[in-house]
């Protein structure tokens, strides 16, 4: 498998961020990693920047610090310290890296560079090399505000993992979940590590269920504010918030696009999932069959969607074709299987089983069946699985400990932990795509 | 406080028994008893129904306790009750929650089949977000798998 990508220029990157706009001098090569799947981790030398002053040497401290949690956090470097005589002292020209150093120390890439301030500003230039021919393969410099060194560090993480593997990272992305900290459910939405948590709503009775549209613009979610469970859609820039008019129950939000988010509604007397717009109006039904139709999650270009359904007696996964309106049945595995949530590269949906013994455990398959994959045993209950932007990683919730809490793993099962440490019980976690 | 009520409680209680026994008509400087008289046996009350696991399907019991809420129904005209269904939490929220809207409404469709107008019955979805029994075993299991009957 070759993962190849594009260095395109910084300048909409740094824009989109809400940096304040700077000097931005990115190099226009082209450059192409081979990897093979399932190879190791990424061997990184990352040296902290260099800085010339006491203000300038805290930022760089800052950003070193942020940008190695961030790159450890993704589980895809193997973070090597930097060989003492590894550069020259200014750190960020060719000519004084010493590639036979981190050669020896068998790092695959190099990224270093320094941080200056200019015009009160934070300016951080990065590069990055291919140690082996010594070539470097991203040039770049990031602005921004010295309250936002965080998201500096974390805008070059993204360039140099999405160069190196070709799929978006979990940078700039958001985790929105539910949780009863304050003694109601309510939605909460955090960066993809926990940082930065606020609570969405303030219902006061129960708001299940939240799932960002891909633009990250609007949050979907389930409430009980006028007594049954209705839909929500919250427009997060403007703070306007649409229901659905309708009689019945609504349960369970899936966006199929920017314009349409899925959701089972009970109006006409059987549960369907219809079709809803960001205004609240109906767009169209997409099941007819009796029983329950729940959970919708689409697949990337919008024209699958995988589905719970009870048509065959215990729920299990389909999937429909929204073009022919073809329906086929995905799981055969297990007599309880729910919680289907479609990759962003496409080829996989994970879900739950519940398991005779009341275990419940996530599973990856294909969206052709096969390669079913189970990714957690013998610890309770593990649900509510929703994918990284990249397809790396999948957020759930487990009650190992006890209290439902949020735990990451990688999408093969590995390095599962904590992803908060947050009083009272969290669930329902949903991961948003990159956001712009 | 509370513990000088309960004395009291438990004086006054003997005593109507005694002065109910006589049939005698005297004033009694009593407090009035706290608990209400019990409803005569015949008049049907309003009460919950229950499921077995993973099914919104009517049990036996069911089945008579639903005759009972519709008669209340027919003879209370006036009234709307919402119908709230509800889960055990074994299994998933969500599917909870489309599992709870089904037992409410099958309850309702029942009642429907009894004579009780529509429009007088409302159902709501708790799915396995408000136990009425707290505990993880069967016992508690059983009694939180229920449509749960409110008085508007």
């Amino acid at each position: 498998m070759r993962y190849c990508k594009e260095i395109f220029s910084g300048v909409f990157l740094v824009m989109a961020l809400l940096l304040l706009p700077g000097q931005v001098q990115a190099n226009g090569d082209d450059y192409i990693a081979i990897r093979k799947e399932g190879s190791g981790k990424i061997a990184l030398v990352l040296s902290k920047p260099a800085a010339s002053g006491g203000k300038e040497s805290g930022w760089a401290e800052r950003l070193d610090v942020e940008s190695r949690s961030g790159l450890d956090f993704t589980g895809l470097f193997s973070l090597i310290p930097p060989p003492l005589n590894v550069a020259g002292p200014r750190g960020s020209s060719s000519q004084s890296i010493n590639f036979g150093a981190l050669n020896s120390v068998g790092a695959e890439f190099y990224a270093g560079g320094a941080v200056v301030q200019k015009s009160g500003n934070v300016v951080l230039s990065m590069e990055v090399y291919d140690t082996l021919g010594g070539r470097p393969i991203l040039r770049k410099t990031y602005t921004g505000k010295e309250s936002d060194l965080r998201s500096i560090a974390h805008a070059f993480c993204a360039d140099l993992v999405e160069l190196l593997t070709g799929r978006p990272s979990v940078f700039g992305s958001k985790v929105v979940f539910v949780s009863n900290r304050s003694g109601f459910k309510e939605i909460y939405m955090c960066d993809y590590d926990g940082h930065g948590m606020r609570q969405m709503t303030n219902t006061r009775s129960l708001a299940l269920t939240p799932v960002l549209s891909p633009d990250g613009q609007h949050l979907a979610y389930t409430d009980y504010a006028s007594g049954r469970p209705r839909l929500s859609i919250l427009d997060l820039a403007g703070g306007k918030r649409r229901s659905v008019a309708r009689s019945g129950n609504s349960i369970d939000p899936g966006w199929r696009s920017n314009a349409e988010v899925a959701t089972t509604l009970s109006f006409q007397g059987d549960q369907e999932i219809y079709l809803v717009r960001p205004d609240g109006s109906l767009a169209r039904r997409v099941t007819n069959s009796r029983g329950i139709d729940l959970s919708p999650s689409f697949s990337p270009d919008g024209n699958k969607m995988a589905f719970v359904s009870s048509r065959t007696s215990a729920p299990q996964i389909f999937i429909l074709d929204l073009q022919t309106g073809q329906t086929k049945r995905l799981t055969y595995n297990g007599s309880y299987n729910t919680q289907p949530s479609w990759s962003p590269q496409g080829d996989k949906i994970a879900y739950s089983t519940m398991e005779k013994n009341g275990e419940i455990n996530i599973f990856t398959i294909n969206t052709d069946g096969s390669s079913l994959r189970q990714l957690t045993s013998g610890s309770r209950q593990n649900e509510s699985p929703s994918w990284s932007p990249g397809g790396d990683m999948i957020v759930f919730t487990s009650s190992r400990q006890g209290q439902k809490k949020l735990f990451v793993m990688n999408a093969a099962g590995g390095g599962q932990r904590r992803l908060l440490q947050l009083e009272g019980e969290q669930m329902q976690p949903s991961w948003s795509l990159r956001l712009k | 406080m509370k513990r000088s009520m309960f004395l009291l409680k438990g004086l006054c209680v003997p005593a109507m028994l005694v002065l109910g026994a006589c049939g005698c008509r005297t004033d009694v400087v009593a407090p009035e008893p706290v608990q209400p008289a019990p409803a005569p046996a015949a008049a049907p009350a309003l009460g919950d129904v229950f499921y077995d696991f993973d099914q919104a399907s009517i049990r036996m019991d069911a089945a008579e306790q639903l005759s009972q809420n519709a008669a209340w129904m027919q003879e209370k005209s006036s009234k709307r009750v919402v119908i709230e269904g509800h889960c055990d939490e074994r299994g998933t929220s969500e599917y909870n929650m489309a599992l709870g809207e089904r037992r409410a409404s099958m309850a309702k469709e029942y009642m429907v089949n009894l004579g009780v107008e529509p429009e007088r019955m409302t159902t709501v979805s708790y799915g396995e977000e408000r136990p009425f029994a707290a505990g993880s075993n069967e016992e508690a299991w059983a009694l939180n798998r229920r449509a749960h009957f409110v008085e508007e």
